[in-house]
């Protein structure tokens, strides 16, 4: 038994031995070959920052003194892969010719067929980087892999090397929210920008409801001018969605001249359409807008009057002086909705320091305001300052118009 | 980074990426400028004032004292106010850009940028501050 017991301590001694060697030699073998490395990459990248900032066509094989080793080949791609992502233009078109000539095309898109999902979704993400045209097939095909990452990053990659072929799977993944995040995919495309623009005006009409909301939110983030015929005519599309997206685009995109058919939005049997709509006339900051967007600000529904009381709020002087008079409003909701727009805008809060002007004008001024914010019978915030502000004038002057009694008409929030 | 050339225009670049910093330097070199390399905020200060460069190209991320802190110093210190300044940044936002330009800034250049255009505006500095 003892004999055993010695053999047993004896084994597991030689076996933690072993490992203990093993892993001495394989960090001093890590740690050599990070060493080679960094010798290699000191040589090497000098010579590739010298062909990327080169005038001449000159391939970068010619730049190198010897044909590359494996392990410089790797070391070449990583320093391209790096410098992608400072430059942009003829250097960057540099860099994927130097990716095509060194064969480091070919050998991600193989690695686009790993068993593997990890090394098929670094081979995407690599491609992406490298910008080759030649990439895109083998990415379009990536998009329909059964793993979400290596989805997401050929669909990225596909962004990033642009070009009607690529853009249009993306469009196309509009459509299929059941394997795409909507959201992701619009953001790739938004980040392509302008180039996207034609290819998802040709598509639209291809595409289901929820890809068509999905492009109206695209087309209004990347303020394609050219979306504006179609977003005016989604205002008439029969889903609301789609309605509700488009009032919203026409705002990002900000052309004054929309501001008719907002208006006429305005009157949409929906409420999200219609709180959208005023929201744009806001962007838009067009004074015809004015009236329409009081009169919005009775609406039955509450986002509708926050959205029509904020976008006068940020249509300056003559958006402010809306909402002044909307304190007098017959409708309780519109007056209510006014108070807190004013009080938003700190429009109350100068009125309220002007009561205790030395210039009788300005102080009547801020009185008949006051008064009249009263009589909207949002007096809470007035009964806090009255009670707190640090200007005694003002506590007096307050407590005076508050014991006033209120005008009758008041009501609560819908 | 280099030594003094005569006839070379001095150029001095800060970034806080290595990869960057060498990659723009190599730029510059490989078109007949004298470069020099700085990593922070505090050593662009005390380059500026001792290698007296033609321009300073400067990212806006640095450790230490940041793009903005510099540009503000070198502006406030009579010896290096008249220094030419170009920002070269991954910081693409308008506030960025309209700050960096009211702190004196001569020109603006985001970052993924064209080599061409960088060496266009940087010939271009140095012809107005010659």
């Amino acid at each position: 038994m003892r004999l055993l017991m010695v053999r047993v301590v004896e084994g597991v001694g030689g076996f933690l031995l072993l490992l203990t060697v093993a892993i001495v030699i394989n960090k001093a073998l890590r740690e050599m070959g990070e060493r080679l490395d960094r010798r290699r990459r000191a040589l090497l990248e000098p010579l590739v920052f010298e062909y990327l900032g080169a005038a001449t066509s000159r391939p970068l094989r010619d730049v190198l003194p010897e044909p590359p080793s494996r392990r410089d080949r790797r070391l070449l791609e990583r320093i391209l892969l790096e410098s992608a992502r400072l430059v942009k233009g003829s250097t960057q078109e540099r860099i994927t010719a130097a990716f095509e000539g060194q064969g480091a095309v070919r050998e991600a898109i193989r690695a686009l067929e790993s068993a593997r999902w990890w090394k098929r979704a670094d081979a995407a993400e690599k491609l992406g980087l490298m910008r080759s045209k030649a990439a895109v097939e083998p990415l379009v095909q990536r998009m329909n892999d059964p793993e979400p990452e290596v989805r997401i990053r050929a669909a990225r990659a596909l962004g990033l090397i642009r070009g009607r072929t690529s853009i249009r799977p993306l469009v196309g993944a509009l459509a299929d929210p059941s394997r795409w995040s909507a959201i992701r995919v619009a953001e790739i495309l938004i980040s392509v920008g302008s180039e996207a623009v034609d290819e998802l005006l040709a598509a639209f009409d291809t595409l289901p409801q929820n890809g068509r909301v999905s492009a109206l939110d695209v087309l209004g983030r990347i303020r394609g001018l050219r979306a504006l015929g179609l977003m005016k005519s989604c205002l008439l599309d029969p889903h609301p969605d789609i309605r509700a997206r488009a009032a919203h685009g026409l705002g990002l995109i900000g052309d004054p001249g929309t501001t008719p058919d907002l208006v006429a939005a305005l009157q949409d049997q929906e409420w999200p359409v219609r709180a959208m709509a005023a929201k744009s006339l806001g962007r838009l900051g067009d004074p015809s807008a004015i009236l329409p967007l009081r009169e919005a600000m009775k609406d039955r529904r509450w986002w509708v009057r926050y959205n029509s009381g904020e976008a006068l709020r940020h249509m300056g002087n003559a958006g402010l002086e809306a909402l002044t008079d909307m304190l007098s409003s017959d409708d309780p909701y519109a007056r209510h909705m006014a108070v807190a727009q004013l009080e938003e805008g700190r429009v109350i809060d100068q009125f309220v320091a002007e009561l205790t002007s030395s210039d009788s004008p300005t102080r009547a001024a801020a009185i008949r305001f006051i008064d009249k914010v009263t009589a909207a019978a949002r007096i809470d915030e007035r009964t806090r300052q009255a009670a707190t502000t640090a200007q005694e004038g003002v506590r007096q002057a307050l407590s005076h118009i508050l014991r006033a009694p209120a005008p009758p008409g008041g009501g609560g929030v819908r | 980074m280099a030594t003094a050339v005569p006839g070379r225009e001095r150029i001095l670049i800060a970034d806080g990426d290595p990869l960057a910093r060498r990659f723009v330097g190599a730029l510059l070199a490989n078109n007949g400028y004298e470069v020099h390399l700085a990593e922070d905020g505090d050593s662009v200060l005390r380059s500026a004032v001792s290698l007296k460069p033609r321009l300073l190209v400067i990212d806006l991320v640095l450790p230490g004292k940041d793009g903005f802190e510099v540009l503000h110093a070198l502006k406030g210190e009579p010896a290096t106010a008249r220094l030419p300044v170009l920002i070269l940044s991954v910081k693409d936002r308008e506030e960025d850009v309209v700050k960096a330009l009211s702190l004196g800034a001569e020109d603006y250049v985001s970052r993924p940028f064209s080599t061409r255009e960088l060496l266009a505006r940087i010939r271009k500095i140095l012809e107005r501050t010659g």
